[in-house]
């Protein structure tokens, strides 16, 4: 690794504003799990670490007026732990709890996992692809097995968290602290495709910090969950994954959200889906055809053509077992 | 077999309390006064000459002490290549990790900074990462001589063995099957990475090496770095794995040597996990092609093999190809073409020829029962060799008993379905089995045993312990000579200066060959002590034994082992997982039950990685490896892991420590064509390349 300077700012804004300084680069370290890695690789050679850990009061769940907060700094493992998200965000929980190893449970924090880089080995190897500085991406001639089947071009990452793909189902909002202020938009705002900068996979600017998430209050009747499929039983991103948020009405879904991991360079809405399940009754049938129609307008690359019936699957038996 | 006092009861390591507690220093561990640390500069070309190296800049920071390259230190790793043709810096550099500069500086971020400030100015030249490409005309030379490398005569040829008449055997035949297969190089990914740690004091060299042999590696820092063997010691008291990847002496020890020279201080190197995957060596790949002759009742009549096999960039293990030997078959040909690609060299992993090579032969063979409508395990028993190379008898055989004892310890009739991807899904179970076997022939090495006028005896072995509790085993073999509990045996073991020679822990002959020196040092101790009588106070009584048996006449020395699998397969989501295993092993006298569980279930549990997610994979264009590491080679987690249960076939074995044969290596031969049976049993479709991945399940379902 480059050598590197410390800083604890006392709260976000400083943070902040350590950020927006000129003349230096600055990382953020949440936890760290990933960030130490990356200047160890040196992937990325910042001058500053901007450490949040001594932040105080952002790890912690609360209840707002109906509203769940949840601070950025809370631990992976704390939060799938945490006994009012396991009860009304079950997927949340699921989701935190098939991060990584315990390890990265126990460093990594909910925000640095939103806010995670891409896993792309092309990427992850230092090649000089779009988010590495360059203008082109490795993957698409290349060995494309893991890239995005969906929302692809002119990067085909997919994006490597597994909360986030909970958070858009979940309708969540981010609370986004910035040096000259501060900003709250809906997680689905929060991810951006490629094809508006293929360098960014989100909305934050260099100089703001994620640091709430605000969870709408829960509906009665909600279930929720998150499958991972993965390619070892523990320490890998996911190949494919959903999260499914319906709220149900006897054996009838009144809605649903759904949400696809693995297979985009953002968490991959299918509104389609969660039209199809609106106010009908959860049958095989039916998670057959909204597997079928999670996958429409997949466009798949030479190696990752097993994607397509993989998330078809996953996505039916996700809902037949939630439905059931 | 009769029942032994101390050798077959199950017994903690002796060095497990320091393990477990942290007391056990690690060469990783160790800190000599005033030592520096090194890195290496790596090529990111994977074939390239040097125009020009400038050290300048990088010599120029402060707190960097020496720097080594190709134009200052120009010294052939003979054990970094069979012939002799690697140094420890090279130019040209034939893949993307080949060393070009080692720098120690006073600490390891400083010697990381001046390797980016070393200018080497390339000249880029085409690559190979395909064996095929490689072997075609116009294809650019890596080594002089061409990328079909020379064979283990030293010849321009294939590795061939050839008995019968492959033909007449196909002529013969009711039914003749034809098949590829391919396997992926895959990393050793032991835990410990690559380190050494090198202080001279004048002419003496003193090596700290996370070896798996003192004695090897000793030699050939000598041999290499031309010094007298009696000024090299090599120390390892503590090891971290290596399953064959840390044989002889590394480059990591020599390099250390010199900057510590160039330095005039005492050098650690340790790698990184990446360079360990990249720059050190996995096993070998292969694509091998068969014909088999058989006929309607099962009999055999021919078998013929072809195969490539990846050398990577250099030559550095045999390369070869194993695994038909365990059928009976009176036509047999094999030929095997190791080739030379720009991509990480391939040598020693836990039996090194064997598991790939078993996955080909024993997934042809199951297809072969399958056609005949005959159970795999009634093929394999009507099938499996009688007489090594259906000729020499062996010492001792159990695979009818590891077939038979396995299965009914697996429950084959209940788990295997006679028609092969008959469950109903989505989750689908199969049961596949395997066999395999391994030499353990007897051999040279050395122990010494002194007796102290206290009464304690103390045990001096040439080992270092890679994993297989050698250090345990080896006192385990004293104290059941002696006729004493295991703690009147102090084992002293892992430095050259103090200890004889031992063979080094390769091709799992430690406990067999160093074993039967303990022995014969016990008993020469025991004639002098009813000669002279017990030593009293400060005196001692030494013994020592070279063991150097002449090799067998009319009979091979083997173990042998059958595996069962069974798994899940879920055929929308291409999900595989391991649910039961069972291993069944014939390596004689079993010394120590409790570790050598632990060597088996560690086999297994490696093989399954190896056949269902393990490659290192390569970017074709830019010849760059993309998934070195835990992470990226998706190396078996505990979660992945089956409990693995193991049953001992313990023959009567005439030769050997109490009738010890190898192991360590034999845990993994059959694991792999095990589980890619078992998928077959569970799918009904055959994946024939290695690793066994989801996108490959749901490619043949499709």
């Amino acid at each position: 690794m480059r050598s590197f300077s410390n800083i604890n700012p006392k709260d976000l804004k400083e943070a902040a504003g350590i950020l927006r300084q000129k003349g230096q680069t600055a990382t953020l370290v949440g936890g760290g799990s990933d960030a130490l890695g990356m200047v160890k690789e040196r992937l990325i050679t910042p001058d500053v670490l901007v450490s949040l850990k001594t932040i105080r009061g952002l790890d912690r769940v609360t209840e707002k007026g109906g509203e769940v907060v949840i601070g950025g700094l809370i631990t992976l493992d704390a939060l799938s732990r945490d006994p009012l998200i396991r009860k009304n965000y079950n997927v949340l929980a699921e989701a935190a709890g098939h991060v990584g190893t315990p390890q990265i449970r126990n460093a990594g924090t909910l925000a640095g996992n939103v806010c995670q880089r891409p896993w792309c080995w092309y990427y992850r190897n230092g090649f000089p692809c779009y988010k590495n500085g360059g203008n082109t991406c490795f993957s698409i001639t290349g060995e494309n097995e893991f890239h995005a089947i969906f929302g692809g071009g002119p990067s085909f990452i997919v994006h490597p968290s597994d909360t986030a793909v909970a958070l858009v189902a979940l309708d969540a909002k981010f609370r986004i602290v910035g040096a000259a202020g501060e900003r709250t938009i809906s997680a689905a705002d929060f991810f951006k495709l490629p094809a508006e900068n293929p360098a960014r996979e989100n909305v934050l600017a260099n100089d703001e910090v994620l640091a709430e998430i605000h969870l709408p209050a829960a509906k009665n009747a909600a279930r929720s969950t998150y499958h991972k499929e993965m390619d070892r039983e523990a320490w890998t991103h996911a190949v494919v994954s959903v999260a499914v948020v319906m709220e149900m009405d006897g054996q009838v879904c009144k809605s649903a959200r759904v949400v696809l991991g693995g297979v985009a360079p953002i968490p991959w809405r299918v509104p389609k889906v969660e039209a199809m399940l609106a106010g009908k009754r959860i049958t095989a049938e039916l998670a057959a055809q909204a597997g079928s129609a999670a996958v429409e307008g997949a466009r798949p690359l030479a190696k990752n053509q097993y994607k397509v019936p993989l998330t078809q699957a996953v996505v039916k038996q996700t809902i037949v077992t939630l439905g059931a | 077999m009769t029942p032994l006092k101390t050798v077959g009861h199950g017994t903690h390591r002796v060095d497990a309390l320091q393990r477990v507690t942290g007391a056990a220093k690690y060469t990783s561990d160790i800190h000599l006064p005033g030592m520096l640390y090194a890195r290496v500069l790596r090529s990111p070309h994977p074939h390239a000459r040097i125009r020009k190296i400038d050290v300048s800049k990088a010599m120029a920071l402060p707190g960097v002490k020496a720097i080594l390259t190709h134009a200052n230190c120009d010294i052939t790793w003979s054990s970094g290549d069979q012939l002799n043709q690697r140094r420890l810096f090279n130019n040209p550099v034939r893949f993307a990790g080949d060393p070009v500069a080692a720098i120690a500086a006073v600490d390891r971020h400083v010697a990381e900074d001046a390797t980016y400030l070393i200018e080497v100015d390339y000249e880029v030249l085409p690559f190979l990462t395909d064996v095929e490409e490689a072997l075609k005309p116009g294809a650019v030379v890596i080594h002089e001589g061409g990328n079909l490398s020379l064979n283990n005569q030293r010849q321009p040829a294939p590795q061939t063995y050839k008995r019968g008449n492959v033909a007449d055997g196909l002529k013969a035949a009711d039914h003749v099957f034809e098949d590829n297969f391919t396997s992926a190089h895959h990393n050793n990914a032991q835990l410990e990475m690559r380190v050494s740690i090198a202080a001279w004091s004048g002419d003496k060299l003193t090596v700290h090496a996370a070896t798996q042999g003192i004695a090897n590696c000793r030699t050939d820092i000598a041999r290499d770095l031309k010094l007298n063997v009696d000024n090299v010691r090599v120390i390892s008291e503590y090891m971290g794995g290596g399953f064959g990847n840390k044989n002889q002496c590394q480059d990591s020890d020599l390099m250390a040597a010199m900057l510590a020279k160039q330095a005039g201080a005492p050098v650690k190197l340790e790698f990184t996990r990446k360079e360990d995957f990249v720059a050190v060596h996995g096993r070998w790949s292969s694509r091998q092609s068969y014909k088999a002759g058989v006929k309607n009742d099962g009999t055999l009549t021919a078998i013929q093999m072809t195969a490539l096999t990846g050398a990577g960039a250099y030559r550095k293990g045999s390369c070869d190809l194993s695994g038909t030997e365990i059928y009976q078959v009176p036509n047999l040909e094999t030929s095997v073409s190791p080739v030379y690609t720009n991509t990480a060299v391939a040598a020693n992993y836990r039996a090194p020829a064997y598991p790939q090579g078993v996955f080909g032969i024993e997934s042809l063979m199951d297809d072969v029962a399958y056609a005949l409508k005959m159970d795999p395990v009634e093929f394999r028993l009507k099938n499996m060799t009688r007489k090594f190379r259906d000729q020499t008898p062996y010492t001792s055989i159990g695979l009818e008993d590891c077939i038979r004892r396995g299965a009914e310890k697996f429950e084959w009739k209940k788990r295997w379905k006679p028609e092969a991807g008959s469950g109903t899904g989505p989750v689908k179970r199969g049961a596949g089995m395997a066999m395999g076997m391994f030499g353990s022939g007897l051999g040279r090495s050395s122990a010494v045993v002194r007796l102290d006028g206290q009464g304690q005896y103390h045990l001096y072995v040439g080992v270092t312990d890679i994993g297989t509790a050698a250090k345990t085993t080896m006192g385990l073999i004293a104290a059941e000579e002696l006729g004493v509990p295991l703690e009147k045996v102090t084992v002293v073991w892992g430095d050259t200066d103090t200890c004889p020679y031992s063979v080094g822990e390769s091709g799992s002959r430690t406990t067999v060959q160093t074993g039967m020196a303990v022995i014969e040092a016990v008993r020469d101790l025991k004639k002098q002590i009813a000669d002279k009588g017990t030593p009293q106070g400060t005196d001692v009584l030494t013994a020592m034994a070279t063991t150097n048996p002449p090799p067998l006449q009319g009979a091979s020395r083997n173990s042998f082992a059958a595996h069962f699998a069974e798994v899940e397969v879920n055929i929308e989501t291409g999900h595989v997982i391991v649910t039961r295993f069972v291993s069944a092993h014939d390596s004689g006298r079993v010394v120590n039950p409790l570790t050598a569980q632990s060597q088996v279930q560690g086999g297994a549990i490696q093989g399954i990685g190896m056949a269902l997610h393990e490659e290192l994979l390569y970017d074709k264009r830019s010849g760059q490896p993309l998934n070195a590491g835990y992470y990226g080679a998706r190396i078996m987690t505990h979660l992945d892991a089956p409990l693995v249960d193991v049953v001992w076939v313990e023959t009567d074995e005439p030769y050997g420590p109490f009738g010890a044969k190898t192991l360590g290596e034999p845990t993994i031969i059959p694991t792999v064509a095990a589980v890619a049976n078992a998928v077959y049993n569970a799918i009904g479709r055959r994946v024939k390349s290695l690793p066994i991945t989801r996108d490959k399940i749901l490619g043949v379902l499709a």
